[in-house]
């Protein structure tokens, strides 16, 4: 069978935007203005700042080069793209089986969790939450509509499971119409329309001055204040330095196998390093300045700083689905406010979960020479099986469990390995010299230090330091209730079929590969 | 907000502003170093 042209980006703005894409998810507007609050306010930008230049920035370039080194040689998945780096190596291929379980795994949850924001977008221009101002009745409402409990807002999880399907299918067709025609195409549409609804968002939030005139203090000055005067003496704990870290890793999308992926449709000449640092520039904006300009503030002007304690220990998904709608209920215009913020979040989501589905769908095109529209069917329909255990038994742990294994664990283990496998088996000159070809960007010299020493030493202490504080408790399950202990085993199990299938299945590529190089 | 809050707000979005605007000058620059 005749090998099919490889898809390639239209533009380099392009692939910038799917990157940015991926990157901007709803951690940027949900996770890290939680993540600061909690870690020392404006001092937890010194560890998150030494975390991007000496982790995040360096991985970026180490995916963009491998990925299009890689793509040289029509591999755009972690397998052949390790392959391609140490082809002396049998093992190294299963290794790379990280790359395209991980993102398969947080994209089954990820997903569903996308398809909130998009129900929440239809509910507040049909003004469904709009009578509801206590954060008690929106956490019942909540709960109703993702099926945990019957009330008077939903008697069933139907709503939730239409707009999961809705959502599901954006995405497929998205990706059905493949790099250039479909993923590049939707992301210089829904990037900027993403940046424009967080800056207006921003605007409207940093303007509301004291809404309440009986209390003066309750301002956007000091709701600034409580995200960002900083608390020097946190910054001698270690837990604040790992939260840092851990943001950077969740905000940059790096160390998963997705960017990896995006740089394989470059030319050879195109450049990698300043685009994958143009990138890295566009998260931090949606990240630092608008995601942190609107959820913390917003909260601190309506409900004071004594509840800001509960509301920051809530968790990212109460402050966006609770604590938000019930902000947009007390303000003007309620409706075109809780559509711009939750139409944010959907845009930022679709742009993310089309990239975490690119490695498996790439995988099956590369390695088995399937069409794109067949793959993308094939990866519908395995994935859509997966996603039923996220949506029925959200209760019972099974998200949280999946987002530890693919969103923690393989992030850390893959971006270990990656980085070790630029900067020591490929060499870090040879690995220079491949990141300067085509650059439009020099990377200042002490990088080839901090590629081939300190990132490597970061990351694998903070696996260490996983390994000996976290292991055993997690396999345990010493943190889940004896209720739930039965759905977190099955979904291991499950886990564990999955990534089994997968290295049977490299295993099969790389045997017809050989076949057919020993028949040609 | 303290003093110092203002710092660390307003230095950490020069930086990041600083870096996007020098990336995206550059890009549409389009100079190859090479």
């Amino acid at each position: 069978m005749a090998r099919k042209i490889r898809d390639t980006w239209g533009s380099r703005l392009g692939i910038i935007m799917a990157v940015a894409g991926s990157a901007v998810g709803l951690g940027n507007f949900l996770r890290f203005p939680v993540q600061a609050a909690k870690n020392g306010g404006g001092a937890f930008m010194i560890p998150y700042f030494v975390a991007l230049l000496l982790v995040g920035i360096p991985l970026m370039w180490v995916e963009w080069s491998i990925g299009r080194y890689g793509g040289g040689f029509e591999h755009s998945t972690a397998p052949g793209v390790f392959h391609s780096l140490w082809k002396k190596n049998r093992f190294i291929k299963y290794f790379g089986v990280i790359g395209i379980f991980g993102p398969l795994v947080i994209m089954v949850y990820y997903t569903y969790i996308e398809s909130w924001t998009l129900a929440y977008s239809f509910f507040s221009l049909t003004q469904k939450y709009s009578g509801i101002l206590e954060q008690s009745s929106m956490q019942a409402f909540l709960r109703g509509f993702q099926g945990l409990e019957k009330n008077q807002y939903f008697s069933s999880i139907a709503p939730a499971y239409v707009f999961f399907l809705i959502t599901f299918m954006i995405n497929m067709v998205v990706l059905n119409y493949g790099i250039r025609g479909g993923i590049e195409r939707f992301c210089r549409f829904a990037m900027p329309t993403l940046f424009i609804f967080a800056t207006i968002l921003a605007v409207r939030v940093l303007t509301l001055g004291a809404p309440d005139l009986s209390r003066p203090d309750w301002n956007i000055s000091n709701g600034l204040g409580y995200l960002w005067n900083p608390d020097l003496s946190q910054l001698k704990s270690a837990k604040v330095w790992l939260a840092a870290t851990g943001q950077i890793f969740f905000t940059l999308s790096v160390g998963i196998g997705v960017i990896l992926t995006y740089a394989s449709y470059l030319k050879k000449g195109d450049d990698v390093t300043l685009s994958g640092l143009t990138a890295v520039s566009m998260n931090e904006i949606a990240e630092v300045i608008l995601g942190a300009s609107i959820i913390i503030p917003a909260a601190f002007v309506f409900f004071g700083p004594m509840s800001m304690g509960r509301i920051a220990n809530s968790g990212a998904f109460d402050l966006g689905f609770v604590t938000m709608p019930v902000i947009f209920g007390r303000m003007p215009f309620s409706g075109v406010f809780g559509f711009l913020w939750f139409g944010l979040l959907f845009l930022a989501g679709v742009t993310s979960s089309v990239s975490l589905a690119q490695p498996a769908i790439a995988f099956l095109e590369d390695e088995f020479n399937i069409s794109r529209k067949r793959s993308v069917l094939f990866f519908g329909v395995v994935t859509f099986i997966l996603c039923n255990g996220a949506i029925f038994f959200l209760g019972k742990g099974v998200v949280n469990d999946l987002d530890f294994w693919g969103g923690t664990f393989c992030l850390v283990l893959f971006a270990t390995i990656e980085v070790i496998l630029f900067g020591w088996v490929f060499g870090i000159n040879k690995a220079w010299e491949e990141a300067h070809h085509g650059a439009d960007m020099r990377i200042p010299g002490i990088y080839k230090y901090i590629i081939k020493y300190v990132t490597p030493i970061f990351l694998l202490v903070i696996l260490g330091a996983w390994f000996f504080q976290e292991w055993l408790p997690i396999i345990r399950m010493d943190n889940v209730s004896s209720g739930n202990k039965v759905y977190i085993l099955v979904t291991r199990v499950v886990l564990l079929l999955l990534f089994l299938g997968l290295t049977v299945m490299v295993k099969i590529a790389w045997r017809k590969r050989k076949v057919k190089g020993e028949r040609s | 907000m303290t003093t110092f809050g203002w710092v660390f707000l307003i230095v950490s979005w020069v930086l990041i502003l600083g870096l996007a605007l020098f990336c995206f000058m550059r890009v549409f620059k389009k100079k190859k170093i090479d």
